[in-house]
């Protein structure tokens, strides 16, 4: 008797938990009967199965990332770029994702041919510094909406391609390195060439400021200087303009004084004036 | 049981009866022991340690999300928390306050931080190359999207930092990004960064990015340094002139109106010498009109008798040039001393 119950227990427990399951909120299923798809479970929570007879495979329901391996491509003025992409995804339709590409890896592989063959496209068709600078929000958006049509078949969503990085092969880099030091080397030329013109501005506009003062000052100081030679000019010209002769006189017998120097030499006739008595005492 | 054969070996047919009539034993006695109330008390117990399976902690700064069936069912905060036991309902505890980091370009362990170029390089708008990286802050704004709604949300974020940054970065200059627009470029990478994860469903926030370091590449680096060195010697080198002007146009200035006083001083002596002169030359003329021979003849003979002891003196009698050759002995002629002269000091001459 306890045997059959621990037969039927036995049992009971086997069936169950063949045909009940559980699916998570982050998930969704497929149940297949003898390989046929019989339904899809989008909504998590409790749900049951046939036992036995009917497989139950689940999905992720999340949105998936792939990591794509850097491939180079080559853009429309003929440079090669080495681009990364990362592109995110999710399973909308289990049943073609499990029909087409059964599997993430098979679906990766899939979104990745796809993908690279878009990008291969959407960069031929701008130059290099194009999709440097704005054209690359635009190429990703045109590449996400050309996956996204193309990977509808595999039941897949795509969310977006994103390009992740956009290098030059190291190859290229050297000359890269090159240009950016020649233009480095003409930047800090032109702010020497820059330094060197502003201080010789300064310092010409600085003697200029010196001369024009100075010149100033010095025509200032000859006017002054003038002023002076004709106010005594005209003050001995009043004093002297009394008897001009005087004046004469008194100004030679100065300059006498000033002229013999000691030791000088006089030759004196003895006819002249000053020595008219050493010939007799007669007035002559 | 009767003895079978597998593949014609001999199955070990004394151990195993053996063997299950041991356990046969040990589950009767097992049986007994368990009849009656202390069976009872056993399967109560363990009922009861299931039930309190249930019982969960829920940290300060975290959140917990239940599933009923793997069914999103609630959220609780932080506290000592019930739900039912497995297998109906699950908890998942997700820390909510604690912020995460992130490192672009860069990764530190043991307090050091080693670059990683791959990530650090990158292309800017201008077709240079620039080193950056990138330190982000953020923490889980929603569990039940962090959880349930993209895998493994720390990664996409990663991701997106990169591909957030890189954009940002390849639509400014190489000099824009070092320099004015760092902070903009920060800012902007935030957002972008915030759209990613909001569009990814990841519940993630970004509380901060920081651009750590924005460097040229360091084959370059020596070509930048230059840049900021010639900028300096551009400063020095107008700083200088501007030296230069502050010594001069001052010195200048000091140089004029020293010119203008000496100038002034000589106009102003030159005319009180002159009313000098003229005073004492009145004075004299005063008296010389009272006698004038007498006075004539005294001045005369008072000038003469100073100059000539001094001098040596040759007397010729009549016309001297008729008995004397003339010799002038141009040798002996030597410059000289000029004779000191009591006239007023010379002007100051022209230039400065």
């Amino acid at each position: 008797m306890a045997r059959i119950v621990i037969g039927f227990a036995l049992v009971a427990f086997v069936l169950v938990s063949q045909s009940v399951f559980i699916v998570g909120e982050w998930q969704q299923g497929l149940i297949t009967q003898l390989g046929m798809p019989v339904r899809i479970i989008r909504e998590p929570g409790l749900d049951v199965k046939l036992p036995l007879l009917q497989t139950l495979t689940r999905f992720d329901k999340r949105i998936l990332i792939t990591d794509a391996q850097a491939a180079e491509y080559l853009t429309l003025d003929k440079k090669r770029l080495a681009v990364d992409h990362v592109s995110r995804w999710r399973i909308r339709d289990p049943l073609e994702f499990y029909r087409t590409v059964r599997d993430e890896r098979g679906a990766m592989a899939r979104l990745d041919d796809i993908i690279f063959a878009r990008l291969r496209q959407e960069i031929a068709k701008h130059n290099f510094a194009d999709f440097i600078r704005e054209k690359r929000e635009g190429i990703m958006q045109a590449v996400t909406a050309g996956t996204r049509e193309m990977a509808v078949p595999f039941g897949i969503e795509v969310v977006d391609v994103r390009i992740k990085r956009a290098d030059l092969p190291s190859e290229v880099q050297a000359s890269v390195y090159a240009r950016m030091r020649a233009e480095r080397d003409r930047i800090a030329k032109r702010y020497r060439a820059e330094g060197e013109e502003r201080a010789r501005h300064i310092r010409a506009s600085a003697d200029k400021d010196r001369e024009i003062i100075v010149a100033k000052a010095y025509e200032e100081s000859q006017r002054l200087i003038g002023e002076g030679d004709a106010e005594a000019v005209a003050i001995y010209a009043q004093a002297f303009g009394r008897d001009p002769e005087f004046y004469g006189f008194l100004r030679r017998l100065e300059s006498y004084e000033k002229i013999f120097a000691e030791g000088a030499t006089v030759i004196l006739p003895a006819d002249s004036d000053l020595l008219r008595y050493l010939q007799g005492p007669r007035a002559q | 049981m009767a003895p079978r054969q597998y593949g014609g070996e001999p199955f070990p047919t004394p151990n195993l009866r053996e063997g299950v009539d041991e356990l046969r034993r040990r589950l009767g006695q097992a049986r007994q022991w368990l009849r009656g109330p202390r069976g009872v008390l056993v399967l109560g117990g363990l009922l009861l340690l299931w039930i309190a399976s249930g019982l969960y902690i829920v940290g300060p700064g975290e959140r917990g999300v239940v599933l009923l069936f793997g069914k999103l069912w609630s959220q609780t905060q932080p506290g000592l928390r019930y739900r039912l036991p497995w297998p109906i309902q699950a908890r998942q505890v997700v820390d909510t306050a604690r912020v995460r980091r992130a490192e672009i370009g860069f990764r530190t362990s043991e307090g050091r931080s080693m670059p990683v170029p791959e990530e650090s390089l990158m292309l800017t708008g201008d077709e240079n190359i620039v080193d950056v990286q990138l330190f982000v802050q953020y923490l889980v704004q929603d569990p039940v999207k962090f959880l349930f709604r993209a895998r493994d949300p720390e990664t996409v974020l990663r991701a997106s930092a990169e591909v957030a940054l890189r954009g940002v970065v390849g639509q400014n200059t190489v000099d824009y990004t070092m320099t004015e627009g760092r902070v903009e470029v920060q800012e902007r990478v935030k957002t972008y960064l915030q759209g990613l994860l909001d569009a990814y469903e990841t519940g993630l926030l970004v509380t901060e990015a920081r651009l750590l370091v924005v460097d040229p590449p360091r084959d370059v680096r020596e070509a930048f340094h230059d840049v900021v060195r010639a900028w300096e010697d551009r400063e020095r080198l107008i700083k200088e002139a501007e030296g230069y002007a502050e010594d001069v146009v001052p010195k200048a200035r000091g140089e004029a109106a020293q010119m203008l006083q000496q100038a002034e001083a000589y106009r102003a002596q030159r005319v009180i010498r002159a009313q000098g002169d003229a005073a004492r030359f009145l004075k004299v003329l005063g008296e010389y009109d009272k006698a004038k021979t007498v006075t004539r003849e005294r001045l005369y003979l008072e000038s003469a008798e100073r100059i000539l002891p001094k001098t040596q003196k040759f007397v010729l009698q009549g016309d001297g040039s008729r008995d004397v050759v003339p010799f002038l002995p141009l040798k002996d002629l030597v410059p000289a001393p000029p004779a000191e002269r009591s006239k007023p000091p010379a002007p100051p001459g022209p230039g400065r």
